[in-house]
């Protein structure tokens, strides 16, 4: 059996560990394994498209800009979670052992597990471009961060009252009192 | 009184090497600490504006002191426990509704996986049954005879520092949305309960600034931004100036004029921020082309009310300003704009706290004569319902051409959905105001709309991972709407939802804008003697 035969017969053993593995990085991962709606479930029914995707265009060996759609439907979500910037691109790496431990499991595949160098590399890149995603999901949070600092509505709570910071003669008074 | 189901809703086994290290659970749920970070709180409140609100009659917000989450010492009063648990037996006294939800859960899970925060985090304690069972279990140990002889075999829970800090990490992680209580089978409205614990948080001057400036704000000068009357009017009286620019239509509106017919109010944020102030425009226009007898007021300056996101006195006593300010100008009733948790202040709370406000009439439409049955005893009409009147009776005309720029979809604001019914009367004005909208899947929409994450004081930009992680649920729809239909408009009624909505989606969903519907009203009404250029954008057009 070659190497791209077998990881298309075990696309959906491969899947099915990814995508369990992934979502045990959650603390209560019970409900985004089960539920199948998408909308009733995004951040399980999305990573498991997601990883779905990746592992397809992986198998196919893609273009490099192909990944860029299912990387950002994981990582998107994985960058405002609660996860440190390697824990939220961790899955990407995991596929590398998701895919020994099936093979492991067979006879067939198990003579495969030398050949599995290049494959790896092509995962090691794809996961450096989720970095990249993560890291443009991050600045784009900022973004959002300064866009409503800007917008005025800080004033509500960090800049006291706009009526008294317009009037030049109390803000010259605030002002003389923060000096002291 | 077995919790084991609980238990298991909160447990997960995973086995193997991984690179995902420390993020699978090894303890049960009421072991797993509250780890406060920074951008996973909101920031407490400043002790000035607590001190300034302790000082006013009727509400009482004691032991106002600087304290950072982080700290392990949270400074707070030697008997901090006797007051929680007093203050937890005065509230089982005064509200029924809290004994009987403390009481009726039977832990069915219906609610576990409908809440946005859980959906968003994955983490147990933010399905309402596990975040009421953090106030449950403390109401157990206490005040059930099972609890105060079985202790935690009876899932009774001894209140502990530890505790209180979990109260205050997940009270303010619930907006409050009520979207859990439409699938409870008993009725439970977890909102009530999230409002009970920042009740009892506030006991100890533990709460969040968000909120508590916005209230000091608002006792002080009407509003959230703390405007004067003489700022309120001339960011009004800006917008005039764009209208005029914009269609050639010259509006004048009045304010504390006594005698009007209706007194008009909305959340300030329509007079002072993008893009509240389009569906400010919106109203504006809205009334001018019906020659509405209306009045402003700069001392009820505010719609919000985020005193129900702080303690039902605090909600009382900013909700009695709408009520005074209507009796003092004379007026027959009252117009609301577009804001979301008003409503439900307004619908399930004001008769109670400050009703009925009998020295009104019974809500009737000038224009068309409609007598609004449904607002009889708070006297207060939603603005969708009252344009959707206008529209049925033929007294306004548009021209749809002018949201040739708008493809919507219509986002229900929680409250005004949930809590007051407001269901189709907006996507009545849509069918009228522009081409063609599509709807966002069933499960999303309606009674069951997702909320934006950010409600209840949450709209903090230091919490901004959170509000984005809670609002997924809600953004995900939008995203498939904006892949299959091009929807480029996410249509609403909340003023919440305008400002943080439009930071959701510039990040989930980057090419869709949000507006009021009374923005959309006002680009497309036609109103005799206009001069309106080419707008684009509509009433966002830079002229």
């Amino acid at each position: 059996m070659e190497l791209t035969e077998a990881l298309q017969h075990k696309q959906k053993d491969i899947h099915a560990l990814w995508l369990d593995r992934t979502l045990n990085s959650y603390v209560s991962p019970g409900f985004f394994k089960k539920a199948k709606d998408p909308f009733a479930n995004p951040v399980g029914v999305n990573i498991s498209k997601a990883l779905e995707s990746i592992f397809s265009l992986l198998v196919a060996r893609a273009e490099q800009s192909e990944f860029s759609q299912p990387l950002d439907q994981i990582i998107r979500i994985r960058a405002v979670q609660d996860f440190t910037p390697a824990q939220a691109v961790a899955p990407l790496l995991e596929l590398k052992w998701v895919i020994k431990e099936i093979f492991k499991k067979n006879d067939k595949t198990r003579d495969l597990l030398s050949q599995l160098d290049n494959f790896d590399c092509e995962i090691d890149r794809v996961a450096l471009a989720g970095f990249d995603i993560y890291t443009e999901c991050r600045e784009q949070l900022h973004r959002c961060r300064i866009r409503e600092l800007k917008s005025g509505s800080h004033l509500i709570t960090d800049g006291g009252c706009p009526s008294r910071l317009l009037d030049k003669e109390t803000a010259l008074a605030d002002n003389k009192q923060s000096d002291k | 009184m077995a919790v084991v189901k609980v238990d298991k809703l909160a447990r997960s086994v995973a086995e193997g090497p991984s690179l995902m290290t420390g993020a699978f659970p090894t303890k049960d749920w009421m072991e797993v600490p509250a780890v406060f970070k920074p951008g996973n709180y909101a920031y407490p409140t400043k002790p000035e504006k607590l001190e300034y609100l302790n000082s006013q009659q009727g509400v009482s917000f004691p032991n106002a002191r600087e304290w950072n989450p982080e700290d392990e010492d949270w400074k707070l009063p030697d008997n901090w426990k006797d007051i929680i648990i007093q203050g937890l037996a005065e509230r089982l006294d005064k509200f029924r509704s809290l004994k009987i939800f403390m009481d009726c859960c039977v832990r069915c899970g219906a609610c576990a996986d409908k809440c946005h925060f859980f959906l968003g985090t994955g983490d147990p304690k933010n399905m309402p049954v596990l975040r009421a069972e953090l106030l449950r279990s403390v109401y157990r140990e206490n005040f059930t005879l099972a609890g105060k002889i079985l202790g935690k075999l009876a899932g009774g829970r001894e209140m502990t520092v530890g505790v209180l800090k979990e109260w205050f990490m997940y009270a303010y992680q619930c907006t409050e949305c009520r979207r859990c209580s439409v699938f409870c089978p008993y009725g439970i409205d977890t909102a009530e309960i999230t409002m009970m614990l920042r009740e009892l948080l506030h006991l100890l001057g533990i709460g969040i600034n968000w909120a508590m400036e916005p209230v000091a704000n608002s006792n002080r000068t009407g509003n959230h931004m703390g405007l004067t009357p003489q700022a309120f009017k001339g960011n009004v009286d800006f917008l005039c100036e764009d209208i005029e620019n914009l269609t050639g239509v010259t509006v004048n509106p009045t304010f504390n004029r006594k005698g009007a017919e209706v007194l008009f109010i909305t959340p300030s944020a329509d007079v002072f921020a993008e893009p509240g102030i389009f569906t400010c425009m919106g109203y504006l226009l809205l009334f001018e082309a019906i020659g509405l007898d209306y009045t402003w007021s700069t001392y009820a300056s505010e719609g919000g009310n985020f005193g129900l996101f702080t303690s039902n006195e605090m909600m009382k006593k900013l909700n009695a300003k709408m009520y005074a300010e209507a009796e003092r100008l004379g007026v027959k009733w009252i117009l609301g704009g577009e804001c979301g948790h008003m409503w439900r202040v307004v619908h399930q709370y004001m008769d109670t706290m400050n009703g009925p406000a009998d020295f009104m009439d019974i809500p009737k439409s000038p224009i068309t004569g409609t007598v609004f049955e449904n607002a009889a005893t708070s006297k207060m009409v939603h603005i969708s319902e009252f344009t959707a009147d206008l529209i049925k009776h033929g007294k306004v005309k548009f021209d749809k051409s002018r949201n040739a720029h708008v493809k919507a979809t219509f986002h229900d604001s929680c409250n005004p959905a949930r809590a007051m019914g407001l269901l189709d009367e907006p996507r009545y004005i849509l069918d009228h105001v522009v081409d063609g909208w599509v709807e966002m899947p069933e499960n999303t929409i309606r009674e069951k709309t997702f909320c934006c994450g950010s409600g209840t004081a949450l709209n903090t930009d230091e919490i901004m991972e959170i509000r984005m992680r809670s609002g997924l649920p809600r953004a995900n729809a939008v995203k498939y709407v904006h892949d299959k239909h091009d929807v480029n408009t996410l249509g609403c009624v909340c003023a919440i939802d305008r400002a943080t909505l439009t930071t959701l989606v510039d990040y989930w969903v980057p090419g869709v804008q949000v507006a009021g519907l009374s923005e959309l009203v006002g680009n497309a009404l036609v109103i005799e003697g206009e001069q309106r250029q080419e707008l684009d954008e509509g009433l966002r057009t830079l002229v």
